[in-house]
């Protein structure tokens, strides 16, 4: 689709998925865009396990091959996808577009205000358990468009995984409700890596039923 | 680092992906037009990794690169040795003998290796993350295993061939003497061919993988004392050429189009 037909279909509620990788997602993309990575081998079963079946996607990835691919994927798995943006966001800015970018912050920045933010820890509840930020949520990835009226919250979120790939798509859904989400690039690992604190004790919000 | 290596066995051929991730990058290394530009693109976004250049050892003569077409697709650069700029007909990004690149931890050093062709480079590959010293040498069709690569696929034009066999013979074997054997033991091989390619002679091992210290000891090319053997010796031990070379390459070195490749073989 050309990037004015996307836009239309955006106007009119498709959700578009951004397959690339977190890094460039976060720099820039489609407003409203949901960051969701690519992967051949399980993206039917991510994308069963987390996205909702009655929303119509428009596949945005890079290049165009890729998204050839992805809706293919998708389509076979049940889900409603329109097309896919063709030329990428170059051609999108091309045509004078508008995009939008994501807040990023190093686990140094989280770690130097962690009393400004509340961090949101997006991996799988065994994970959360075996080491988390002190003070964190768990939400799992595979449940932001249920749940995150759980995590109302008078500070800005900070949105951690393992390393940036289900807090970055947790994030975009947030910033997609309007949500103030921040993305901790390099997550867990980072934290892990910098000997920051941890935290074992569970501590898990579950999400309420829809 | 992360290294993957791509077998497409019709042609015994060998591209890599090598990337880092923590930078979640990657670049190609020789890519073959036989599995396409699009399955590279494919291979680096399944591991979640964008291909930020492409790389070529060197201009291939026994299969069609898509590697021009795969640095289009993804508006990255196409990596060539600077002296190639005397060949080809098409715009690249040169490198010098001994230039870094960067790919997040990953180092990738440039070893100009020439006699297989004028502008053959190695790439030297280390990983930060595990050591600053180099962990393995893409070869392309300087050293294979077991195997040297052929001097002698040549096009016949004195502007493109630069040097006559014997000369070329003598280049390959200072090349893998002087500068890939020059390398640390441990330094793992990973040619750009192996098994039955025609690209090198008949004692070419079917494992695509190897260490310097194995073929210091095993290659048996490399064990002749002086060019002069060395020359006799691949001479003697070459297989017949690869089909069609001479319009392969010419497409390669971007001198005719990827359809008159087969309209000149009917």
């Amino acid at each position: 689709m050309k990037p004015g037909e996307v836009q239309d279909a955006v106007a009119n509620g498709a959700v578009v998925l951004d397959m690339r990788p977190p890094k460039p997602f976060a720099k820039e993309h489609v407003p409203g865009a949901v960051n969701f990575q690519f992967n051949r081998a399980d993206l039917a079963e991510r994308a069963e396990m987390s996205l909702p079946h009655d929303l119509t996607y428009l596949i945005h990835a890079e290049p165009d091959p890729i998204a050839k691919v992805a809706m293919g994927i998708l389509s076979k798995a049940g889900f409603h996808v329109e097309g896919y943006l063709e030329g990428g966001l170059k051609q999108w800015k091309a045509e004078g577009l508008p995009t939008e970018a994501m807040p990023l912050l190093t686990v140094d920045e989280l770690k130097d205000a962690l009393d400004r933010y509340r961090v949101v820890d997006t991996r799988e509840s065994f994970e959360f358990r075996f080491g988390h930020i002190p003070g964190s949520t768990c939400l799992e990835w595979t449940e932001p468009w249920a749940a995150m009226e759980a995590i109302e919250s008078d500070k800005p979120l900070a949105l951690v995984c393992g390393d940036q790939v289900r807090s970055a798509y947790v994030a975009s859904v947030m910033q997609r409700a309007k949500m103030d989400a921040a993305l901790v690039f390099g997550g867990m690992v980072d934290w892990l890596e910098r000997g920051y604190p941890v935290e074992k004790s569970p501590k898990k919000t579950k999400a309420p039923s829809p | 680092m992360i290294m993957k290596q791509f077998r497409f066995e019709p042609l015994a051929q060998a591209s890599y992906l090598i990337g880092c991730p923590r930078a979640k990058e990657a670049v190609i290394i020789d890519p073959i037009d036989d599995m396409g530009a699009e399955s590279y693109v494919l291979e680096a976004a399944d591991l979640g990794l964008t291909i930020t250049g492409v790389f070529e050892t060197h201009i291939h003569a026994d299969y069609i690169s898509c590697a021009r077409e795969l640095a289009e697709m993804n508006d990255v650069p196409h990596y060539l040795h600077e002296s190639a700029a005397d060949l080809v007909k098409y715009g690249f990004t040169s490198f010098t003998d001994g230039q870094v690149f960067e790919i997040g931890g990953v180092r990738i050093t440039t070893i100009h290796t020439p006699g297989h062709t004028p502008e053959h480079t190695s790439f030297v590959i280390t990983d930060s993350a595990r050591s600053n010293e180099p962990w393995c040498v893409l070869t392309g069709d300087a050293l294979f295993v077991g195997d040297v690569g052929r001097p002698d696929l040549l096009l016949g034009d004195q502007a493109l061939d630069v040097m006559d066999e014997a000369t070329r013979a003598e280049t390959l074997y200072r090349s893998v003497k002087d500068k890939l054997f020059a390398l640390p033991d441990h330094v793992e091989v990973y040619p750009c061919h192996y098994g039955g390619s025609t690209c090198g002679g008949v004692n070419m091992s079917g494992k695509a993988a190897s260490t310097i210290a194995f073929e210091k000891r095993f290659n048996l090319a490399m064990r002749k004392e002086t060019p002069a053997e060395f020359a006799a010796f691949v001479k003697e031990t070459a297989k017949p050429f690869p089909d069609d070379y001479a319009r392969i390459k010419s497409y390669n070195l971007g001198l005719i189009s990827k359809d008159q490749i087969t309209e000149a073989a009917v």
